[in-house]
Order: structure tokens, then sequence, then C-alpha cells
């Protein structure tokens, strides 16, 4: 595996179980934005489309796996906003772990993407932003 | 019939454009398939059927190319994409949407992925003049997003105080990283997944919910205070 998936991966699973609540979780979104905003960054290596299918694939679940980790112990700390609620379908008991964490993970690619084509870190803060709703205070501002 | 070459201001022959454009639909499928870097002039010359001297008379070099594919594909994208989204005002409508994008892609197990998004992240540290037509080209997709979204807004869907730009904006983050995990899993499960979210997330908002096969005047769900609490500032504190 390339030294720089390595990398990505020893960092995010250090950072990533640290998160306990929304403030932390903020924490390591604005860590994140950061890496991906810095040209030659590991992070920003590591979600190029090149190189070889199968390592990026294999990368991509480990990454996945550990959003949907920290995903879920927020869930089950109850750690999603109780101010926020913002469903018109009552409380998320239904939210998925899983799914969620796909949906990190493609608005740190896709949202990446577009802020490095735009060089604003706007369009990734955005898709950021929508993916982690359900978690007070994630922009952490 | 003559137009105007965009590199030299000459005037084409209509057998020029003819192959003018062949050239840039071989680029842009040879670029689409093996990537922008790994498509040298050589691949196009074999892939059109034209001689060097004629690709030559059309465009300077690879650059030249690549901007013209940019268009080319944006082009497409882009006329795709009003069709499909320009008359959209309710949720059903943004779901149909979300269906074809899926199907379509799943045709080719999501081999392929976005084909603008594929020229972005090859060209946005490459050259400047590419990267701000690309990035142009986002804007404008996002703007028919965001269209959608107004139509929902002032048809009292979603609350007055929903950042539209920053949803939409937020949606195409979700589309493209979709198709990227899609493009490396060789499967176009998460790209659905992603957009499913992101859609579900922009549902969360509504006032008023769908119901699961069409009217966005559904029942109606008196969610305003809880929303409100979400966009107030406190929100975005603890």
């Amino acid at each position: 595996m390339r030294t720089y998936f390595v990398e990505v991966l020893a960092r995010e699973r250090a950072c990533l179980a640290g998160v306990t609540d929304g403030a932390m979780l903020a924490g390591w979104r604005r860590g994140v934005v950061e890496e991906l905003m810095t040209p030659q960054s590991p992070y920003v290596l590591a979600l190029r489309q090149t190189g070889d299918v199968r390592d990026r694939a294999d990368f991509l679940d480990r990454w996945r796996e550990l959003i949907a980790e920290t995903v879920d112990r927020l869930l089950q700390s109850g750690a999603r906003g109780d101010t926020h609620c913002s469903s018109a379908r009552g409380p998320k008991a239904d939210v998925d772990a899983q799914k969620t964490a796909v949906l990190i993970l493609a608005a740190l690619c896709g949202g990446s993407t577009l802020s490095q084509v735009a060089r604003d870190p706007r369009p990734l803060n955005a898709a950021l932003d929508l993916a982690l709703m359900y978690f007070v205070g994630s922009r952490g501002q | 019939m003559t137009t105007l070459d965009s590199r030299n201001g000459r005037r084409l022959t209509a057998r020029g454009e003819k192959t003018r454009a062949r050239i840039v639909a071989a680029a842009a499928d040879l670029m689409n398939v093996q990537g922008v870097g790994a498509t040298t002039l050589d691949d196009v010359l074999l892939a059109s059927g034209v001689s060097k001297s004629q690709l030559y008379h059309h465009f300077a070099g690879k650059d030249a190319l690549v901007r013209a594919v940019i268009d080319h594909v944006g082009g497409r994208v882009i006329e795709r994409e009003r069709d499909a989204l320009g008359h959209v005002s309710t949720i059903p409508g943004l779901r149909r949407w979300r269906d074809a994008l899926v199907q379509n892609n799943a045709l080719r197990h999501g081999a392929y992925g976005c084909s603008l998004g594929s020229l972005a992240s090859e060209v946005s540290d490459q050259d400047d003049a590419a990267r701000r037509a690309v990035s142009q080209l986002f804007t404008e997709w996002q703007g028919l997003l965001a269209g959608v979204l107004r139509r929902l807004q002032d048809g009292g869907t979603l609350p007055p105080e929903a950042s539209i730009d920053q949803l939409a904006t937020g949606l195409m983050g979700a589309l493209q990283g979709g198709y990227m995990l899609a493009q490396t899993a060789r499967d176009v499960t998460p790209m659905a997944t992603s957009i499913d979210m992101a859609l579900a997330h922009i549902e969360s908002l509504l006032l008023i919910e769908p119901t699961p096969d069409q009217a966005t005047h559904g029942a109606v769900i008196l969610a305003r205070d809880s929303v409100r609490a979400h966009q107030s500032p406190s929100a975005s504190g603890s």
C-alpha cells in the first residue's frame, strides 16, 4: 500500500478514535479540510483517482469504516444534537451509521475535487455541512 | 457554411469543422476512459483517424485540445442537466433526476465516473485556464440544482431560511464524491447511497413531507420550530 494511504489511515485512526462529541467531530473536520486544501498533502495524494484501483478501494473502505465507527459511537452516546432535531419526521433514531459514513466520505472526495478546481474551501465545507447535518456544531467555527 | 474557430478566430469550413469535431470527440472518449494525463496526441490521431497536420491545424498542442474537450464534455453535461432539472419543482422530480444518473452510471458499473468530474480531478493542478473553465461549468451545474431548490422554497416546501446555494453545492459534492467512490469500487452502490443520504438530509429540512410515490402536498408536518432551532446560531456551538 502506498505510503500516503498508510499515513492518512494512521492519522485518521488516531484522530477519529478521540472523537466523542460534536465539538471533537468539528475539530476532526477542520483538520481534514485543512489537509485537503494543502497541495501535495498526503490527503490530497490519497484521494487522487490515479494509481492502482484496488489499493485505492482498500484505502477508501478502511477510511469509511473508521468514519462509520465514529458515527456509530456518536449516535450511541446521543451526541447528535438534541437542539437540532430538524427532521420533519421526528428524532432520527433511524440514522444509519454505515450510510452516513458513505456520505461523509463522498463529501470529502467530491467536495475536495470541487474545492481544488475552484481554489476555494467553500464547496468542501458545504459538502461537509450537508453530510454532518445531524451532528451539532460540526462546523465548529 | 463557415463557423469561427475559437482558437485563432479563423473561419472553419463545414469540412474543417467536421474534422475538428471528430478530433475533440475522440479525445473526449480517450480522456474519459484512460484519463487526461495518460492520453497522448498520438492516441488521439489513431482514434480519430485524422492526420498530424490536420490535428495541428486545429490545435496548437495538448493544452488547447484539453480545453476543447472541456467545452465539449461540459456542454453536453450542462445540456443534459438542463433538460433533467430545468423544470423540476418537486422532491419526486429530484428523485427521478437521481434515478436517471444512478441508472446511467450503473450500466457501466460506475467505471468511468462523471465525465466532468474526472476532468476536474486531472486539471486542477495543471493548466489554469482549463481549471477555471471546469470550475465555471460546475458553477453552472450547481446553479441548475439551486434552481430546483429555490422552486421548492418558493412553493413553500423548503423553509425560507434554508441556504439554497449552500445546499446545492453540498449536493454536488455528494454527487461527485459518489461518482468517485463508485468508480473506485466498480460498483454504483456507494454513489446511490451518497445521493440518497444527501437528499434525505435536504428532505429533513422540508416543511411538507412528500408521500412515498409522488405529491409534495402530502401530510403537513409542523416542523418549523425544529427547523429554526437548527438554523439558529446556537446550533453551531456546543
